[in-house]
């Protein structure tokens, strides 16, 4: 029987450099304005060493954050559930 | 109305009488100086009083963010502050970048306007719709490190401006730092936030910004993102940071020091000094830098900068022998508040003038070594304004230059400040030539054009790139029509159109740095504005407002008494640099051409022609006015 698959994100916040792309990206999608305090990844101490990286509950990992993350602090990949 | 890419709201600040209140904007001026610098110059226009002190309560802050900022259109994060600049006399605008001016338009204002004094230290807090004045006892004293984490810890993802100890002590040349990287109102706006016990200004927002047509905006992101993803040279900017800009291990390697270039080479950065790279919001090609010294002397120091290049830069200094001590020495400076290319300028220029007999032990109160401790000594006893020689370099180097004809004739200033960029060393392009006629003095910014990526490119490669920047077909043959044939392109006339891309970028709130700038052009950047906006602005439009503003802040000038003898060529420029065994000239931008008096006062005359401005005193004529539609102002 085939196994079936799902998308996770990897979090590289050594890579993460506050830009806050992702966040813009998701309010633009789930709430139709640039609003990084409504998106569903939170990115707290951005210019700090390292910044956290957060996703909250309401997230359904549908990956655009990563897909447009420029410095490759988001890693999409797909694994066997 | 309903806005769009902008708020439609400028916050208002009385720090006398601790009043805060919120007006609209108004349509037509939004249209008419779209927003930024531009509206700064509409605002400070109409507010400054000619001959204001700068450190009076009627000085006015002005702080202006774009239509772009707080979208994700790439780059847009600029912020400008517009005030009179104690260093020059000059009314101004500074410009800087990360998280403080996407999170002010986040909160809901495309501008804040401070006027008058606090009775006690404060630091304004803007959350959204709660702006507050709050006391700043816990911070006044503290170096911009202390103040910003102290305010960061307590507003987690708040942007910060905040001064050091030298705005606190009226530093004439005191500037802000904002998230304790981009620097802030070189000049002395640090000074004048001091002189209003104002010790830092925080901002954080969750309002969001909505745009007019997103499915228009959404195309035109598409497309610019992934043409600045696919970018060859990209990976190295977010790599090396600003250090792929400016080699400072060749000019170390030029005046024959060897053992140091190895030290600001891109190898010995990214092994010894690169801790993690940092962009402000919404940028795709992060340059800004978190910087560790890793081992040896100072090890385990961390620091911030918008560029590496400016610590590198003082290692030039032959006082300092490790790039180590170059960093350590830079973060003093940026925790005081001082500006690190007028220290790197000064400590030099007074070891010159020490050798020369024209200054003494008695004039400086100790002996003059060129060496760190004398170099630390001397940051320590002007930002905290110690003892007389410290009061007199804290006064600037107008102060300085009384002291006798020779510290006034050899010191390589225009207007008050230190020149940035000298074209001995880098020929004479627009960001050289912009310094002499700005009113705000040797700087850095609004000069840029194709000048500042190097010789070499062939006419055609130019036209484009003028074309791009907005030039209209009816000026470009006169940009290509120099005082002297060889010359190949006219820097003066060039330089007002420079200056005009500079200013439609920053009222947008672009970045101006040319990693970024050479994606934009003024049809691009229209259809941007038009989408977030919903506005229907034609290229012209933005290209007259641009006009305009620059006409404003020349017009608010003139009433402070800049005239054309103000717009003058340093004498130095005429004598040849000494670097190690080398003797540059003062040459065009090809290197073809000695510049000679003659030359200069040539550009000089067809840059105000131009600009449509009298040759005799660089005053905008009357059909200029009229065309502009600034006869309000006169």
């Amino acid at each position: 029987m085939a196994k079936s698959k799902s998308l996770v994100i990897i979090i590289h916040e050594e890579k993460c450099t506050g830009c806050r792309i992702c966040q813009l990206i998701c309010s633009s999608i789930y709430k139709q304005r640039f609003c990084p305090a409504e998106a569903f990844i939170q990115i707290n101490d951005a210019y700090e060493l390292t910044p956290k990286i957060t996703f909250l509950d309401d997230c359904i990992l549908c990956g655009q954050c990563a897909k447009h993350c420029l410095y490759g602090a988001l890693e999409l990949k797909e694994v066997e559930e | 109305m309903d806005f769009y890419g902008y708020t439609g709201k400028i916050l208002n600040v009385d720090l006398t009488n601790n009043k805060i209140s919120v007006e609209n904007a108004k349509v037509e001026d939004l249209t008419q100086f779209i927003g930024g610098i531009g509206m700064n110059c509409k605002l400070g226009a109409e507010l400054l009083k000619p001959n204001t002190n700068p450190f009076s309560p009627e000085n006015v802050i002005i702080l202006g963010v774009g239509p772009l900022v707080g979208t994700i259109t790439p780059g847009a994060s600029r912020i400008v502050g517009l005030s009179k600049f104690p260093a020059t006399g000059a009314i101004a605008n500074s410009c800087g970048s990360m998280s403080f001016g996407f999170n002010l338009k986040q909160a809901g204002y495309d501008h804040v306007i401070i006027s008058g004094k606090s009775e006690k230290p404060v630091y304004l807090l803007i959350l959204d719709d709660h702006v507050e004045l709050v006391d700043a006892s816990k911070v006044w004293g503290q170096d911009i490190v202390e103040t910003t984490n102290y305010l960061w810890k307590k507003y987690d993802g708040c942007g910060v401006i905040s001064i050091g100890q030298a705005g606190e002590n009226l530093v004439l040349g005191a500037l802000t730092l904002i998230d304790k990287t981009s620097t802030f109102g070189r000049g002395g706006l640090g000074a004048v936030m001091g002189a209003k016990n104002v010790k830092a200004i925080v901002a954080k927002g969750t309002k969001g910004i909505s745009i007019a047509n997103p499915k228009e905006f959404k195309n035109l992101y598409k497309k610019q993102i992934e043409r600045i993803r696919n970018y060859p040279q990209r990976n190295s900017w977010i790599e090396l940071g600003m250090l792929r800009s400016l080699p400072i291990n060749l000019m170390l390697t030029a005046k024959g020091e060897k053992k140091k270039a190895r030290q600001a080479s891109e190898k010995y950065y990214l092994k010894n000094l690169k801790k993690r790279r940092i962009a402000c919001p919404s940028c795709p090609m992060a340059d800004k830098d978190i910087l560790e010294i890793k081992e040896g002397e100072f090890s385990g120091l961390i620091t911030y900068t918008s560029s590496v290049i400016n610590p590198l830069l003082m290692f030039t200094l032959d006082s300092l022998e490790s790039a180590n001590q170059a960093v350590k020495i830079f973060d003093l400076i940026g925790r005081y508040g001082l500006d690190s290319l007028t220290i790197t300028s000064l400590f030099e220029f007074l070891g010159r003038m020490y050798d020369k007999g024209a200054l003494t032990k008695e004039d400086i109160g100790f002996e003059w070594k060129r060496d760190y401790k004398t170099l630390t000594h001397l940051i320590e006893i002007i930002a905290k304004r110690e003892g007389s020689f410290g009061n007199i370099l804290a006064d600037g180097w107008k102060k300085l230059a009384e002291i006798n004809d020779t510290i006034a004739n050899e010191m390589l200033t225009i207007k008050g400040l230190d020149v940035i960029f000298d074209p001995r060393f880098l020929r004479l392009g627009t960001m050289e030539f912009e310094q002499v006629v700005n009113p705000k003095g040797a700087h850095v910014a609004s000069g840029g054009s194709p000048t500042y990526v190097g010789a070499g490119g062939t006419m055609e490669k130019f036209k484009n790139h003028f074309k791009r920047m907005g030039i209209p077909d009816s000026a470009i043959d006169r940009v290509f029509i120099p005082p002297l044939k060889e010359m190949g392109i006219h820097v003066g006339r060039l330089t007002r159109y420079s200056e005009d891309w500079y200013t439609v970028l920053t009222s947008l709130g672009l970045c101006a740095r040319a990693q970024m700038n050479r994606f934009w052009g003024l049809e691009l950047a229209t259809e941007f504005y038009n989408a977030v906006t919903g506005f229907d602005l034609q290229l012209d439009d933005l290209r007259k407002a641009a006009e305009r503003s620059w006409n404003l802040l020349k017009i608010m000038n003139i009433k402070e008494g800049f005239t054309r003898k103000n717009d003058k060529f340093p004498k130095e420029w005429f004598k040849p640099l000494k670097l190690g065994e080398n003797e540059l000239e003062f040459k065009d931008f090809f290197g073809g051409t000695i510049i000679t008096v003659d030359i200069a006062n040539q550009l000089i005359d067809d840059y105000y022609d131009e600009r449509g401005w009298s040759k005799e005193n660089g005053v905008p004529t009357q059909e200029k006015v009229k065309d502009l539609g600034l006869e309000k102002f006169l």
